[in-house]
């Protein structure tokens, strides 16, 4: 078993006209026995920003925690939120700093910047960016999702059909991934507001 | 002062807190990550006028495409590009950090900067790091002294080329180089010589796929040509795509927060007189 | 006696609360060669005395106003030396903060930074204060006015560590009463040499919508103003920023993104569209025959 696949974890965010979604499962597991149903994975940097950590949930907080404290240093010093790019730069300098000694999470990241254009990226354990125009994916169930997305995503969805489609994305993808699922969160980000919701899954 | 303490910006270097806790849980039988790769065909060729470089745009991950159209050429100077293959964390980091470097040469001394010196800063740093910084380069550019077009191998090895391959693919790509490379090839040929390269590594090498990316330096003058090619459209896709219905999804609670400065007061009452 | 006593270490106060060691660099500072910038409504733009020690030096090996990244130039008074230190350093932190959000650092964080070395400069042993004040210029995309035609976030920093006491900006020379590595944004200033006559003349010529052309004019007739001698374009030098200058001449070097083949006239470009542009000689005189 690979270490990414200790706690078990699906994330996706998807672009949508002016907005993007991002979505996890909820389940946290020790292996194949499962020990909390409302694991929260993604998280809010400020309101136009939010990463989700897929892989170990130690490192999950962990990196977190230090995510927060940088960015915060940085509102203070530069009062201003910073923006999508280059807090994705900042994870990938974090994570490649620990090129030999890793933290095991893949991050997903998604904000709006300067004139609400959304941004979605990810990038491996080592700090590897991979930027999209569409939609990226992490976790345990990242192929199914692959799958799923590449079939299901389509170019300028409106905020409600986003939702539907991230969450359809979602919950077909962890049905057919053992070590995710538990009903979903999913966070919708538009200029005027944040929609979040907790969806209803299977329990098995 | 202990380092946990302060969690301040580092100046830079590696950091190796977590390896002794990695290699417990290795120790355990818990298989040791992969990383992105960029499995990768890239190429390099001197023509007539100076460099061309080219490259495809897939990334992997094990057997999966992680990116369909990712960057390989990476810049390092205005007049010098470099192709990276291998983990593409490392490729990434270690050719941005030679060309802020570079950066730093020019400002410093008033003069464009060398192939020579590029070359020289990208292998000591992975010579230093024996292989396990794992970039292996094609690097190419014009300067005072003529076009240069280099490989360099994750331990820090260097070869001088007229006409170079580097990547999972470069088998693939070489031996269209070997059969029909000549000296002085025009533009155009050098560029349609590198197209043919690449997709050789497109269509037999897995690790390799999607498109071709395409850099031209001569002197004085340089010409990025981001997906010059695109000899793998997608077909498959449906023209209406997947709808569903508003509301198909089983939604246990919503919470929904309006931002704050995208708060527009609309004001109810007559506008103010003057 | 006095202060001298207390003047053999920079991290002594006197009994009357100085650091004497600094009041001296501010000293060095103010005999310095004459420098001033103008933030116009469209760019901004900074301009220098180059006077040599002797006619035998050759003026093309003397660049005085440098780039600290590709956006950010800096001109000093003072001692030449000492800024070279100071524009090293500052280099080195534009690159560090570029290399982490790859994105290029704010001017202010970037004045910041340099005056931080300043300051550890004046609160350490075994060292002397920087000799030099530093005026730095450009731009960046503080706030979402960036994108609007009209340059609003650019920003002029002066960067010192002056006490000026005759200054007639008489509001902010309460605020700038203290020491080595403090720092002001300022619409229009001076230093070196002629500061009070500079800065009065600058204050009568400044508006709040001044262009870059008229901008450029004004720093050449301030600069004319205490020249000793005859002014040209050998003489002077004059750093830009602005959105309408695109690429130009070059000398025999070219830092920016876009390079182009070399070309022989005096002219130099540090940097490309919309980045700092040192005016050549010839362009230079130009502008001075607009001016008489």
């Amino acid at each position: 078993m690979s270490i990414f696949e200790y706690n078990g974890s699906a994330l996706v965010a998807m672009v949508g006209k002016n907005s993007f979604a991002i979505a996890s499962d909820r389940r946290l597991g020790v292996q194949l026995q499962t020990v909390a149903t409302d694991f929260q994975r993604i998280f809010k940097i400020h309101d136009k920003l939010y990463i989700g950590l897929s892989g170990l949930a130690t490192d999950v907080q962990t990196l977190f925690q230090r995510l927060v404290f940088r960015h915060k240093l940085y509102q203070l010093r530069e009062e201003r939120d910073m923006k999508p790019e280059a807090f994705a730069s900042l994870v990938s300098a974090m994570l490649y700093e620990k090129r030999f000694g890793p933290y095991f999470v893949q991050p997903v990241i998604a904000g709006l910047g300067d004139d609400d254009i959304p941004f979605i990226c990810t990038m491996d354990s080592i700090g590897a960016k991979e930027l999209a125009e569409d939609f990226v994916v992490a976790g345990t169930a990242n192929e199914s999702l692959y799958g799923a997305c590449e079939s299901m995503y389509k170019p300028g969805m409106e905020p409600e059909e986003l939702f539907e489609t991230v969450s359809q994305a979602l919950q077909s993808s962890v049905d057919r991934d053992c070590l995710s699922g538990w009903g979903g969160h999913v966070f919708v980000v538009t200029p005027a507001e944040v929609k979040e919701s907790t969806l209803k899954g299977r329990m098995d | 002062m202990s380092k946990s303490t302060v969690d301040v910006p580092q100046r830079g270097g590696f950091s190796f807190d977590l390896c002794r806790r990695n290699e417990m849980l290795e120790g355990k039988g818990l298989k040791p990550q992969i990383y992105r790769k960029t499995g990768t065909t890239i190429v390099g060729l001197v023509f007539q006028d100076g460099i061309i470089l080219g490259a495809d745009t897939r990334a992997t991950e094990g057997p999966i495409v992680a990116d369909k159209n990712c960057e390989k050429i990476h810049y390092m100077a205005p007049n010098i590009y470099c192709c990276g293959a291998g983990t593409a964390a490392d490729t990434e980091a270690v050719t941005d950090m030679v060309s802020s470097q570079l950066l730093l040469h020019r400002y410093a001394t008033g003069r464009e900067s060398r192939v020579g010196t590029a070359l020289t800063l990208l292998k000591t740093h992975l010579f230093g790091y024996q292989g396990h910084v794992s970039a292996a380069l094609v690097l190419g550019g014009v300067d005072i002294t003529g076009p240069h077009l280099y490989t360099i191998y994750p331990h820090g090895s260097t070869d001088r080329l007229a006409f170079a391959t580097m990547g999972s693919g470069s088998l693939a790509a070489m031996a269209m180089f070997e059969t029909k490379y000549k000296e002085g090839l025009t533009r155009d040929e050098g560029i349609n010589l590198v197209c043919e390269a690449v997709c050789s590594g497109i269509f037999n090498d897995l690790g390799s796929g999607s498109n071709v990316d395409v850099c031209v330096i001569t002197k004085g003058h340089k010409e990025y040509l981001r997906n010059y090619q695109l000899p793998n459209p997608r077909t498959y896709v449906s023209s209406k795509g997947y709808s569903f219905a508003k509301g198909q999804t089983e939604v246990l609670s919503t919470k929904i927060t309006p931002l704050k400065n995208n708060l527009v007061v609309v004001a109810e009452g007559e506008a103010m007189e003057e | 006696m006095g202060d001298s006593q207390y003047s053999f270490s920079l991290t002594t106060f006197s009994p009357s609360g100085k650091l004497v060691q600094i009041e001296h660099a501010l000293t060095a500072v103010g005999s310095g060669q004459t420098s001033l910038g103008i933030k116009a409504s469209n760019g901004v733009v900074i301009a220098t005395e180059k006077k040599l020690p002797s006619i035998l030096v050759d003026e093309t090996s003397v660049q005085k106003i440098q780039l600290l990244t590709p956006d950010i130039g800096v001109v000093y008074s003072g001692m030449g030396p000492d800024s070279r230190v100071l524009v090293r350093k500052s280099r080195k932190q534009a690159q560090q903060y570029f290399r982490l959000y790859k994105e290029q650092i704010p001017v202010t964080q970037l004045v910041r930074e340099t005056a931080a070395v300043m300051q550890e400069f004046t609160q350490s042993g075994g060292v002397r204060p920087f000799g030099v004040s530093l005026l730095i210029a450009g731009f960046d995309d503080s706030g979402p006015q960036l994108y609007q035609a009209a340059w609003g976030s650019e920003i002029l920093c002066y960067l010192q560590s002056t006490i000026i006491r005759e200054s007639t900006f008489s509001v902010e020379a309460a605020k700038m009463v203290d020491p080595s590595g403090s720092y002001f944004s300022w619409k229009a200033s001076a230093m070196g040499k002629n500061v009070s006559n500079a800065k009065t003349f600058l204050e009568k010529r400044y508006t709040d919508d001044m262009e870059l052309d008229d901008a450029v004019h004004t720093a050449i007739l301030t600069l004319k103003e205490g020249f000793e001698g005859q002014i040209s374009g050998k003489n002077i030098e004059i750093g830009i920023i602005g959105t309408d200058r695109k690429f130009r001449q070059m000398m025999f070097t070219n830092y920016g993104d876009n390079i182009r083949i070399p070309d022989t006239s005096m002219a130099q470009i540090i940097g490309v569209d919309g980045h700092i542009i040192v005016l050549t000689a010839a362009e230079i005189e130009d502008y001075l025959a607009e001016v008489e």
